[in-house]
């Protein structure tokens, strides 16, 4: 069993295999060897943990993405927005806790879940206008009307007619 | 693990450069000087975290330091710490350079191998602290086209290869170190060789492929270690061997050489890149056996003689590794085998000239067990010494088919080896064959095959074979026919039906007969009761044996007469429209003597039945009374009674007059009269030639309408070359021959010459 410390000092314990999902806990745990002592997770508060544990619980065992991936994997990872229906599930939470936990994911290094994350995101915007999209974000548009025309004018390849 | 000795406070997120450095900078430190006081989980985490927020704050470009990733919209901080990172390593690196500086030789390579552990032990933490430098601003800057920002890991390496590797190497003071070591390995010193593993395996983890940081990159060892390496490889060994063959035999040469190669392929294994493996090798097989190939090629000859099996394999074994090193063996071996050969056979014809007797009476048996020790013992060099390599092989063949052909014993001829072969099989097929090897004849009639299969002229020993199998059978004296009939399958496995069809035909024809015999017997017994005489019949196909009526006219003896009327109605009876030819000169018999006190049992030629029966009427005759009784002509009949007056069956004390002796004894009851005449036996050989050619001549006839009819045209020199290779199976045929072959079927139109052409044939269908 591991001990983690989160910002708020709460303490969570988690078999080592499930946290190991983190490859930051990982390496961690292999370059300064196996302890009693706690892990402080000071970039992690203890509600995003409990999201963060309990999605690597259920994905305990599953084989992580070896550090090489070859490219064509990585690029066949990145092109799909699918997400499975546990995931998708789990994913359903406010737009700040999802913020959290991409963030989160970020930080620990847990790769299937910050693809979750993105994945989610991504389809949010999917389909929208951008003028949506802001309302959406809470995003104060601060460009110019001849800024936006000339990004218009850019992006004219993208639009969906 | 409490940190007393108080490792400053994490400085927060929005801490700025300087203050973030100087908390990391203490972090990598401890990391690379005092790992073994280790690292606790919190401190480890702090050092991430920092690394990891200072990268995703988002504090403006245009500060200090930025300048490598400022161009791309995301605010990635990372050029900051990335430089710093620099700076460290070149720092860390210039005291490890101070240090190395004031070493050689050993303590150079112990003190750099050591500083290379710690050293990429330390960074490859640092790597993992920073992994999302890595993972981002590295990654951005490497995918933009920034091939000289390496991840962390890489960086060191980059560092460690510029601040102190290139350095000290430039006096090439640690290759030149570690090939001093090898040297003194070389020179039969222990050395560490763990030690020189390391600092080789160093070079090879130096070599960066820009491209591809993950790509393995041997440029570095090859050219600061592999290439010298080599040079001084070639110098060493090539000062070695000329010392060496200067001071000792080739054998220890040879010896030598193999240990040599052998300790190399060793240290590839043990502490070498395997990439080093072909360079080098190929290296020590130029210097320790290309360039001692002559030397070698000189003795092997040398080692042929005095049977130096060991020698032999190892000079082999060696030379097989260079191209072309076995082809002056092969000549040689090629060369001493024929000789060999030539000399086993000269040998036995001297030692039968001293004996009194003509050269060409070699015995078959001393003939085939000369030239089988030869081969044999060659072929047992060629398997052990020469690991049985088909060029050596080639050789073997190739000088058995030479001397096994042509040797003092055949002379000029082409039939005498084929004959002595045939008649060695025929002594071992012979019930006579008391030879001990009665369990082993099958061996010794496979080891006759090896000798037939390089026979040239194998329709010779086909004739010789078919005869001396013709007789065996007519005279019952074939050892076995489960040894026959295993004879004639290793010919037909050899050359094929055609070949061994006569051989087989003579066994059915054999078979037959008994049957025949049998059934004219019980017939007889019905219809005659006067059958005083027991009578055996052979009925064979003219096509098939080789045998020949008497040349000469024959009374048959008024005795048998009835029997042999008899048995001619009763075949033609059975067999109508076929012709019987009597063939008496091969025929025998056996007479009870009624004259004597002692009964005897004389075992006769019909032509001395015909003779002694005479003397049924008549106690003495004369020359002239004997040939008008038995029509066999005088020449012949002189040659037939000298026989039986030697037996002292007959006496002939005057002229032309023969008398029955009444006094004859014999130490046996039954007695042998039938000898065969010496004329008989020489004019054999020639007898068989004749047929040889004869046969010949219709053979080649054959093959070139069989060609002709399948190719319609063709041209003179090609028809030559192709009746050649078709009939070499068999006999080696002359040109002249083939050419009166062609111009035999020109005369009888199965070909034409084509019109306007001189050397074309046509088939005429």
């Amino acid at each position: 069993m591991v001990l983690l410390v989160t910002s708020d000092n709460e303490q969570f314990t988690a078999d080592k295999e499930v946290v190991e999902r983190s490859v930051l806990i990982k390496n961690m745990l292999e370059d300064v060897g196996e302890s009693d002592q706690p892990i402080p997770l000071p970039n992690v508060s203890s509600s995003v943990l409990k999201k963060v544990l309990e999605y690597c619980e259920h994905h305990r065992g599953e084989p992580l993405p070896s550090a090489d991936a070859d490219q064509n994997q990585d690029e066949t990872r990145k092109r799909t927005t699918d997400i499975s229906e546990w995931d998708q599930k789990f994913i359903t939470v406010d737009q700040e806790m999802l913020f959290e936990i991409i963030l989160a994911a970020n930080y620990l290094d847990i790769k299937s879940l910050l693809d979750v994350g993105c994945k989610t995101v991504a389809n949010m915007i999917k389909g929208k206008t951008p003028e949506e999209i802001r309302k959406l974000f809470n995003i104060v548009n601060d460009f110019t009307p001849e800024e936006e025309a000339q990004i218009k004018k850019e992006n004219e390849w993208a639009e969906d007619r | 693990m409490p940190p007393a000795n108080a490792s400053p406070p994490m400085p927060p997120a929005s801490a700025d450069l300087v203050t973030t450095w100087a908390f990391l900078e203490e972090g990598v430190d401890h990391i690379m000087t005092k790992l073994q006081t280790g690292v606790s989980y919190s401190k480890y985490m702090s050092l991430y975290t920092v690394a990891y927020n200072y990268c995703t704050s988002s504090k403006m470009h245009g500060q200090e330091g930025i300048g490598l990733g400022s161009k791309s919209g995301a605010s990635l901080m990372g050029s900051d710490l990335y430089n710093n990172l620099i700076r460290y390593f070149t720092n860390h690196l210039q005291g490890l350079r101070e240090v190395a500086e004031t070493l050689q030789d050993e303590a150079l390579l112990r003190y750099y191998a050591t500083e290379w552990d710690r050293y990429t032990t330390g960074a490859n933490y640092i790597n993992r602290l920073f992994t999302y430098l890595n993972r981002h601003w590295v990654r951005r800057e490497r995918d933009e086209g920034r091939k000289n920002v390496y991840p962390v890991y890489t960086l060191a390496l980059v560092q460690w290869k510029a601040c102190l590797f290139v350095p000290i190497q430039k006096q090439r003071k640690l290759a030149g170190a570690i090939l001093r070591l090898i040297e003194d390995q070389r020179n039969g010193e222990t050395i560490d060789q763990g030690l020189v593993k390391k600092v080789v395996d160093s070079f090879v983890s130096l070599g960066l492929d820009d491209a591809d940081t993950n790509k393995a990159c041997l440029d570095v060892y090859q050219e600061h270690f592999e290439s010298p390496f080599i040079d001084a490889t070639e110098v060493y060994y090539k000062h070695e061997s000329e010392a060496f063959i200067a001071s000792h035999s080739v054998s220890d040469y040879l010896k030598k050489a193999e240990e040599r190669l052998k300790e190399e392929e060793d240290r590839v294994d043990r502490y070498l890149n395997t990439q080093t493996r072909k360079p080098l090798i190929s290296k020590c097989e130029a210097v320790l056996i290309r360039e001692h190939s002559e030397l070698m090629w000189e003795n092997f000859q040398n080692l042929l003689d005095f049977d130096k099996d060991e020698d032999l394999q190892r000079m082999y074994a060696l030379l097989s590794r260079i191209p072309e090193g076995l082809e002056p063996l092969r000549k040689k071996f090629e060369e001493h085998v024929k000789k060999a050969g030539l000399a086993a056979v000269e040998r036995l014809t001297a030692e039968s000239t001293e004996r009194g007797e003509a050269t060409d009476a070699v015995e078959p048996r001393a003939y085939v067990d000369a030239l089988l020790e030869v081969h044999t013992k060659n072929s047992e060099t060629v398997s052990r010494s020469f690991r049985g390599e088909a060029g050596f092989v080639a050789s073997l063949d190739k000088a058995c088919r030479e001397f096994i052909n042509r040797n003092a014993a055949t002379g000029t001829s082409n039939s005498k080896s084929p004959e002595l072969l045939a008649k060695h099989a025929d002594l071992l097929l012979r019930k006579s064959n008391k030879v001990s090897e009665e369990n082993d004849l099958e061996g010794a009639l496979n080891r006759v095959m090896i000798l037939f299969k390089y026979l040239e002229d194998k329709d010779i020993f086909q004739t010789f074979y078919t005869t001396k199998l013709s007789k065996r059978l007519i005279h019952g004296v074939s050892a076995s026919d489960e040894s026959e009939s295993s004879m004639i399958s290793k010919l037909k496995e050899a050359c094929g039906f055609e070949y061994t069809n006569k051989l087989q035909r003579m066994f059915t024809d054999m078979s037959l007969s008994k049957d025949l015999t049998d059934n004219f017997k019980s017939r007889m017994e019905q219809n005659h009761d006067d059958m005083d005489i027991s009578f055996s019949i052979m009925v064979l196909g003219t096509n098939f044996w080789p045998l020949n009526p008497p040349p000469h006219d024959f009374v048959i003896p008024q005795e048998i007469l009835t029997t042999y009327d008899r048995f001619q109605k009763y075949y033609q009876m059975k067999h109508s429209g076929r012709k019987l030819t009597w063939l008496w000169n091969y025929s025998k018999n056996e007479l009870r003597t009624n004259y004597l006190n002692q009964k005897y049992i004389l075992m006769t030629s019909t032509f001395q039945s015909a003779i002694l029966l005479q003397y049924n009427r008549n106690d003495t005759l004369s020359l002239e009374e004997l040939f008008v009784a038995t029509s066999i002509p005088k020449e012949h009949l002189v040659q037939v009674l000298a026989l039986l007056v030697k037996a002292k069956v007959l006496a002939n004390e005057e002229k032309e007059q023969y008398d029955l002796n009444p006094n004859f004894k014999s130490k046996k009851i039954r007695v042998n009269l039938n000898q065969p005449i010496k004329a008989e036996t020489r004019a054999e050989s020639t007898e068989v030639l004749k047929t040889v050619d004869e046969d010949r001549k219709y053979v080649i006839q054959a093959t070139i309408v069989r060609i002709m009819k399948a190719r319609k045209t063709m041209k003179n020199n090609a028809l030559l070359d192709e009746v050649i290779s078709q009939l070499s199976q068999r006999f080696t045929p002359k040109v002249p021959d083939i050419k009166k072959a062609i111009d035999t079927l020109l005369e009888k139109d199965y070909i034409e010459r084509v019109e306007n052409t001189r050397d074309t044939f046509a088939y005429v269908a």
